[in-house]
C-alpha cells in the first residue's frame, strides 16, 4: 500500500537527516574505552608497556612507572587503567579534571 | 567530529583515522588494535565515537537512557569483528555498518512485540502542511519540528516510521525481520503516518 503520505515522509526522510553532527560526550568514550580494554584484557594479553613505548607511543607517568619497573612483561602487560583514578573521573564526568600526557583518557576527553 | 549524514548517505566518503603517515591508515589502525595495543584501542574509539553516538542518539530519540548502552555494543561487536575488517573501505564507514544493524536489531526487538495501539483509519492525503522544500528558509527549525513531532509518537510508531523512511527498510524486510506479515507492517506504517500528520498539524 502506498498512498501519498508515504512519498511525502520520505520525501521529508531524504531532505532532512534526524542526525545532530556533534562529539559523542567523553565519558561515554571512556566508558567504551574502558569496556574494550577489559574484553581485550580478558581474551588476550594486552601488548607490554615496552613495546608500546618501542612503537613510539606515549606512556602516561602511571604506565612509565610500571614499564621501567623491575618487573615481568606479564605485569607490564596488565589494563593497569582498571586501578587509576583518572578512569574513574573520566567514566564519570563530561569534563573530568584529568590531564596527565599520554593518559588514554586525557586523549579521549580532547578528541 | 563526525561527518554530516546517515549511513545510507554522505558517510559513504569518510574520513581515514591518521595514524602516523601509515599507507592505508584505516588498516594499521585496525592492525594495532588486533595487536592489542592499548594506544590504538583509544584512537579507534576517538575514531569512530562522535559518528557512532550521534547516529545511534538520532534513532532512538527520545530514548536516550538507551543510547549509551547500545554504543558500547556497537563498539564491542565492531572489536569482535575487526579480524573480518580487510581496509578495503573507511574503517568508520565499516563500524557504521555494525551500529545500523544494531540499531535494526533494536527496533526488530521493539516492533516483535504486539502493539496495543488502536486501529486508526489510514489517511490518504497528503501532507497537508508539509513546506516546499525548495522554498525552507530555515532548514534547522523544520528539522526540529520533525524531531518533534516524531518524538511524541508512541514507540512503535516512531520506530517504525525512522526504519521505513530514514534507514530506508522496506516494508517486506521488516515483515521479515520482525517475524510479522507484511501486511500488518503496513497497517502499523499506515497508522503511524497518520498519527505523524495528525501531530505534524498540531505542532
Amino acid at each position: 500500500m502506498s498512498d501519498q503520505y508515504d512519498q511525502d515522509l520520505q520525501r521529508l526522510a531524504d531532505a532532512f537527516d534526524l542526525i545532530e553532527p556533534g562529539p559523542a560526550p567523553s565519558r561515554v568514550k571512556a566508558k567504551i574505552y574502558s569496556a574494550l580494554m577489559r574484553q581485550q584484557a580478558q581474551t588476550r594479553r594486552l601488548m607490554s608497556l615496552s613495546e608500546v613505548r618501542a612503537r613510539g607511543e606515549k606512556l602516561c607517568v602511571f604506565e612509565r612507572l610500571v614499564q621501567i619497573a623491575p618487573v615481568g612483561q606479564s605485569v607490564k602487560s596488565l589494563n593497569i587503567c582498571r586501578v587509576c583514578g583518572m578512569r574513574a573521573l573520566a567514566e564519570r564526568f563530561d569534563d573530568p579534571p584529568i590531564y596527565w600526557a599520554g593518559c588514554p583518557y586525557v586523549d579521549l576527553k580532547n578528541s | 567530529m563526525c561527518p554530516e549524514g546517515s549511513p545510507s548517505g554522505p558517510l559513504r566518503d569518510l574520513p581515514s583515522a591518521n595514524t602516523k603517515g601509515a599507507v592505508n591508515s584505516d588498516g594499521a589502525l585496525a592492525a594495532a588494535v588486533l595487536r592489542a595495543d592499548r594506544k590504538a584501542m583509544a584512537e579507534f574509539v576517538a575514531h569512530c565515537a562522535d559518528c557512532v553516538y550521534g547516529y545511534v542518539r538520532s534513532r532512538l530519540a527520545p530514548r536516550y537512557d538507551q543510547v549509551d548502552d547500545l554504543v558500547q555494543e556497537i563498539f564491542l561487536a565492531a572489536w569482535k569483528n575487526l579480524p573480518q575488517y580487510r581496509g578495503e573501505g573507511a574503517l568508520l564507514g565499516w563500524v557504521m555498518g555494525i551500529a545500523r544493524h544494531k540499531v535494526e536489531d533494536y527496533y526488530r526487538q521493539y516492533l516483535r512485540v504486539p502493539e496495543p495501539l488502536e486501529e486508526a483509519e489510514p489517511s490518504t492525503d497528503g501532507l497537508a502542511q508539509l513546506p516546499d522544500l525548495e522554498q525552507l528558509l530555515d532548514r534547522d527549525q523544520l528539522r526540529r519540528r520533525i524531531q518533534q513531532v516524531l518524538q511524541r509518537l508512541p514507540e512503535a510508531y516512531r520506530l517504525a516510521l525512522i526504519w521505513r523512511y530514514w534507514e530506508k527498510a522496506s516494508a517486506r524486510e521488516m515483515a521479515a525481520k520482525t517475524g510479522k506479515t507484511e501486511k500488518a507492517i503496513e497497517r502499523l506504517l499506515a497508522r503511524a503516518r497518520a498519527e505523524f500528520r495528525e501531530r505534524w498539524n498540531r505542532v
